[in-house]
């Protein structure tokens, strides 16, 4: 089951019909409704997607800090709910982002505050966790000044056409909005983006770094190993050499969904220490990290592309024997690549 | 001012040893000296060291190509050949 050529491309057809029609809909009816009817077609694509499902069950066995089966099942079924999630949050963006400031409470705010008082920027360090997009979107929107660091992976991905080119860049576009500057895109090569970032802290702005990010090939030398998700994964440091050369405070940002689904918190911590060398002031955000993830598995973006956990280095390079089917070439290409239904994250 | 460059390049950005010591024309892209994080801190030693100030747009290659074009870059900057060039 969907794995033809033509499923796949009715797949395709159905994200897009969904990010850019349906969601839309759902955001402007009762929240409690609409979002109710994200986590329907979640289900459904829970039920449909048998080779994505698959290949997210298998490495919640591996990796999701001793899950059983049906709960790993269970935790699939919230992610592929989430996904469809946060396309409503997306579209509830409009108006200066209030339809969605009503249904997500920030907590810490005053370490933010606090933090911008001194002077030196801050950092909010995260993952690809919850929706973070969202989140960061909702915080400038409140008054911070935000700019991240990422690539919007829809301009980059290889196999997508220029029209999906510019329907995610259409979609994106709420996101974009909401943020005091440009997202600065780490490339190999583009040497100054360190410079970029430290300007926005100089600036006295906030910062967005996303530290689960699989490292590019050309950036492998500089990635360090470092204790996640109970195993040693290849992760880089830079949020850790960016505060330790400016002085930028650095706060951990993580965005929760609660068991209604249209309720959020977004929770900002205290400072994290930064003393000690780079590595073990990195491990004190992956440790955040990696606790946020066990504790509440559904909400990271990573669980059903085995290709950027292999680069992570969190699983090996044999697939494990998957409990809900065999995974097909339709369902490779849509773990490395992103479907509809699983925006291209920048990262 | 090439020499104390060169010297912090060396001594804080380099590391792979074969690549030293460094002629102040190398080219520190091409051999892989200056990554981001290290642009970022020879950015924060030349203000330091030199009292520049390095805006965005001048983080170009070409300023920080080598010892030479830093050199070039920084004498450029400092703050009486500025008020020179406003003059």
């Amino acid at each position: 089951m969907g794995d033809s050529r033509a499923e796949q491309a009715l797949r395709g057809l159905e994200g897009v019909a969904y990010w850019a029609a349906v969601a839309p809909l759902l955001a402007r009816l009762p929240s409690a409704v609409g979002y109710r009817a994200a986590c329907r077609r979640g289900d459904w694509l829970f039920r449909r997607q048998t080779g994505k499902r698959a290949e997210l069950v298998s490495n919640l066995l591996m990796l999701g800090n001793g899950l059983g089966p049906a709960e790993a099942q269970q935790v699939a079924r919230d992610w592929f709910r989430f996904s469809s999630c946060e396309a409503v949050d997306f579209a509830r963006l409009r108006q200066g982002a209030r339809p969605l400031r009503r249904l997500v409470e920030v907590r810490g705010r005053e370490h933010l505050e606090a933090a911008l008082a001194a002077g030196k920027g801050a950092i909010l360090c995260g993952a690809h966790f919850g929706s973070y997009h969202a989140s960061f979107s909702l915080l400038h929107a409140g008054g911070f000044p935000v700019t991240s660091i990422g690539r919007w992976q829809y301009k980059y991905t290889a196999g997508l056409s220029n029209a999906e080119r510019r329907f995610w860049a259409h979609v994106y576009r709420r996101v974009r909005r909401l943020r005091q500057r440009p997202n600065i895109e780490p490339w190999p090569g583009r040497f100054q983006v360190a410079a970029q970032a430290a300007a926005v802290l100089r600036a006295n702005e906030v910062l967005t770094i996303a530290i689960d990010v699989p490292p590019l090939d050309g950036d492998r030398a500089r990635a360090v190993r470092i204790p996640f998700l109970g195993r040693q994964a290849r992760l880089l440091p830079g949020v850790a050499t960016l505060a330790q050369l400016t002085g930028a405070p650095v706060l951990m940002c993580f965005q929760h969904r609660s068991a209604d689904y249209r309720h959020q918190v977004l929770e900002i911590s205290a400072p994290v220490p930064m003393d000690g060398d780079v590595a073990t002031a990195f491990g004190r955000c992956t440790a955040q990290v990696s606790a946020a993830i066990e504790r509440s598995p559904a909400h990271w973006a990573y669980w059903p592309s085995t290709p950027d956990l292999q680069t992570l280095e969190l699983r090996g390079p044999d697939p494990a024997p998957s409990p809900a089917g065999p995974l097909t070439r339709a369902d490779e290409v849509a773990a490395q690549h992103g479907t509809a239904d699983h925006v291209p994250t920048p990262g | 001012m090439e020499t104390v460059i060169n010297d912090y390049v060396s001594r804080e950005l380099v590391q792979d040893p074969r690549l030293l010591p460094l002629a102040d024309d190398t080219s520190l892209l091409e051999t892989g000296i200056l990554d981001s994080l290290n642009l970022l801190r020879l950015v924060v030693f030349l203000e330091e060291r030199f009292g520049i100030a390095v805006g965005d747009a001048d983080l170009l290659p070409d300023n920080f190509a080598s010892v030479n074009a830093i050199c070039g870059y920084v004498r450029a900057r400092e703050p009486g050949k500025q008020e020179a060039a406003r003059g």
